[in-house]
């Protein structure tokens, strides 16, 4: 049978159940549409996490306590590791030992929240170098002035606030020379960030920082740092300095055995590998989860077939008796199975890619997130691939038992 | 050499019941024979054997020379739709298609090239003066008109043997004659005509009359009072 009229025949069994097709093909739909939108949106927070790295600059490389992560237990070395201490900061400094590093900043994270006269507001505080971020991300206080490299050094409780953490604790007025407490302690507020949004992973808007050392002493009371960033001369000098970098560590630290390192360095396309593979797993997993639906949807189909092959037993019969062969009525049954499956996949790629292009309205207008829709084309055909393999899957059963009835057994069916 | 030969044809049933105990005989090119008998004698399980849409349990069946049992699937659906056309008692048209596309069925399986197809699928539509009715859903047509459809379909590939089981058995006397008139010119246009029936009168149509008893032949009779399709037609 010419395939033009057995897509014909296939439709027009479709088109005499609409409702019921329409049922069945709801689980694809569903399955689809998940998989498009977690797709979609996995590449959206893809690109807007890259971005916000290449906004650190490829010369910036950062130092991590603890071993590059391979799994879960890596992951929580790095969050408690304690190796990265101020002698490190002194030999990465020695022009000998990293002869292209041109600044560096330690990072110490400090949880809590802060409050002036009655009013409360958790920001993310950081302790690190307010003249390190300014120069690294272009970002100069709106109001007031940066702390300086020897307040830092005097340990001084100072602090640099964003634009909303300024406006949920202070309102309209001015709250350059202000005291703030955090953790009981009073800092004063030298200079309010302009509103600038996301900028590389931070957001300064939420931003208090303090100097690193009085961080340290009077916050957390640890003498070690979450992470040193380490500037270079330029992007060439990456892969030498990451290797002086590591050798003026394990020195200070009296390793013999790279393999013990209880640091790691991450270069920006370290950073950028990682956090693919981050998504991409997440990706996969995740729609490992929805391909669940999609089996679900797949046995809707296959009983569905079923039914529609007893339904029409008599006309498989009839077909048979008027010159249809085995192969004619397998192939008129699967191409329908094939059809109600492609159907709910382009349904699902229309609404999948629908509900990420929704959520990247609200995304980037609702939180002014530098969130950007991109239609996965990848997805959309891997959807309607996906499509026609559960019609072929869960259909060639159905199809199989049509094409074996006899056909005077079929045309005696009542 | 017989078109079709049969030699002591057995078929039994999985519930037991013997429906052929080796029925023999044979059919030239060109005759109209009627297969009669009583309910339950086996002469339909005979039809369908000998149209290829049942396998016999035991004995010989031989289309134009070739044994039954050497036909590969594929030849058999060939042979169904290019050799043979069916006609059915129950007339088994697809109700939501129109009467063109009931007709234009065998064709979808055959070889024959798609511009033929119109032609012959009105061709057959008139030789069973249907052509008003050629758009109309076969579902809305009374029992003679869907009668005459199922012949129409029946003749489309220009079969060399035409099966018809029981035709004029859910039909009434004006539609079942008018339908008989029809197959007898068939007949008489060269067409090799198995009429299955338990009505005499239906079967005096035929040259030759096979009585079938007990899954058995009782009689082989050339028919000597024939019934022609000029004849009025009477229950």
């Amino acid at each position: 049978m010419r395939l033009r009229y057995s897509l014909q025949t296939a439709i027009n069994g479709l088109r005499d159940h609409k409702s019921r097709s329409l049922l069945t093909i709801l689980g694809i739909v569903i399955g689809i549409t998940s998989i498009i939108a977690v797709m979609s949106l996995g590449q959206g927070a893809q690109d807007l996490i890259l971005g916000e790295i290449s906004g650190l600059g490829g010369n910036t490389v950062v130092i991590r306590p603890g071993r590059e992560p391979e799994g879960p237990t890596d992951i929580a070395s790095t969050i408690f590791g304690d190796s990265l201490k101020a002698r490190d900061l002194v030999q990465l400094q020695r022009k000998s030992n990293v002869p292209a590093l041109t600044d560096l900043m330690p990072i110490v994270i400090v949880s809590g929240s802060a409050s002036y006269r009655g009013e409360t507001y958790q920001p993310d505080i950081i302790g690190g170098s307010a003249e390190f971020f300014a120069n690294s991300f272009d970002i100069f206080p709106e109001e007031g002035v940066l702390f300086t490299e020897s307040e830092i050094r005097a340990r001084a409780t100072v602090a640099v606030i964003g634009a909303k953490v300024k406006k949920e604790l202070f309102g309209e007025s001015s709250a350059v020379g202000e005291s703030i407490a955090i953790k009981d302690k009073k800092f004063k507020v030298v200079g309010v960030l302009p509103d600038k949004g996301q900028v590389a992973f931070l957001n300064f808007n939420n931003m208090i920082i303090l100097p690193y050392t009085t961080a340290q002493s009077y916050l957390v009371g640890t003498n070690y740092y979450n992470e040193i960033i380490v500037k270079l001369e330029s992007t060439d000098a990456v892969a030498r300095s990451v290797t002086d970098i590591e050798e003026t560590l394990r020195q200070s630290h009296n390793i013999s055995d790279p393999s013990k390192d209880d640091f790691y360095v991450v270069t920006q396309q370290g950073l950028v590998d990682q956090i693919k593979t981050i998504i991409n797993v997440l990706t996969v997993f995740l729609s490992s989860v929805v391909a669940i639906a999609l089996v679900v949807g797949g046995v809707g189909v296959m009983n569905i077939m079923l039914v529609s092959v007893t339904e029409r037993t008599r006309e498989i019969g009839l077909r048979k008796a008027l010159g249809a062969s085995t192969s004619d009525i397998l192939t008129q049954f699967l191409l329908e199975a094939i059809l109600l499956t492609l159907i709910g996949g382009v349904i699902g790629i229309i609404l999948g890619a629908s509900i990420s292009y929704a959520a990247a309205l609200v995304l980037s207008n609702v939180f002014l997130l530098n969130w950007s829709f991109t239609f996965p084309i990848g997805a959309a055909i891997l959807g309607v691939a996906v499509s026609i393999i559960v019609g072929l899957i869960f259909g060639i059963y159905p199809a199989r038992q049509a094409s074996r009835k006899s056909p005077i057994e079929a045309l005696r069916y009542e | 050499m017989a078109l079709l030969e049969a030699q002591n044809l057995e078929k039994n049933y999985a519930d037991g019941t013997r429906a052929l105990r080796g029925a023999s005989f044979s059919i030239e090119k060109g005759e109209f024979v009627a297969i009669i008998g009583p309910s339950g004698s086996g002469k339909s399980t005979l039809l369908h054997i000998l149209g290829f849409l049942d396998h016999e349990s035991s004995g010989v069946y031989r289309y134009d020379g070739k044994r039954a049992d050497d036909f590969e699937d594929k030849e058999i659906a060939v042979v169904r739709n290019e050799k043979f056309g069916f006609i059915f008692q129950a007339f088994n048209l697809l109700g939501k298609m129109s009467v063109y596309e009931n007709v234009r069925l065998p064709l979808l399986y055959s070889g024959t090239p798609e511009a033929e197809w119109d032609e012959k699928i009105r061709k057959a539509i008139r030789s069973v003066g249907l052509e008003e009715r050629t758009d109309h859903d076969a579902a809305k047509l009374s029992g003679g008109e869907k009668q005459r459809v199922a012949i129409a379909r029946a003749l489309v590939n220009n079969p060399q043997v035409i099966f018809a089981d029981e035709p004029t058995g859910n039909l009434d006397s004006a539609s079942g004659g008018a339908v008989m008139k029809i197959i007898a010119g068939l007949h008489e246009a060269g067409h090799t005509i198995i009429l299955i029936t338990h009505e005499t009168y239906t079967a005096e149509y035929a040259d030759r009359i096979i009585k079938i008893k007990d899954g058995l032949v009782e009689s082989d009779e050339k028919v000597l009072h024939k019934n022609t399709a000029r004849d009025n037609f009477q229950k």
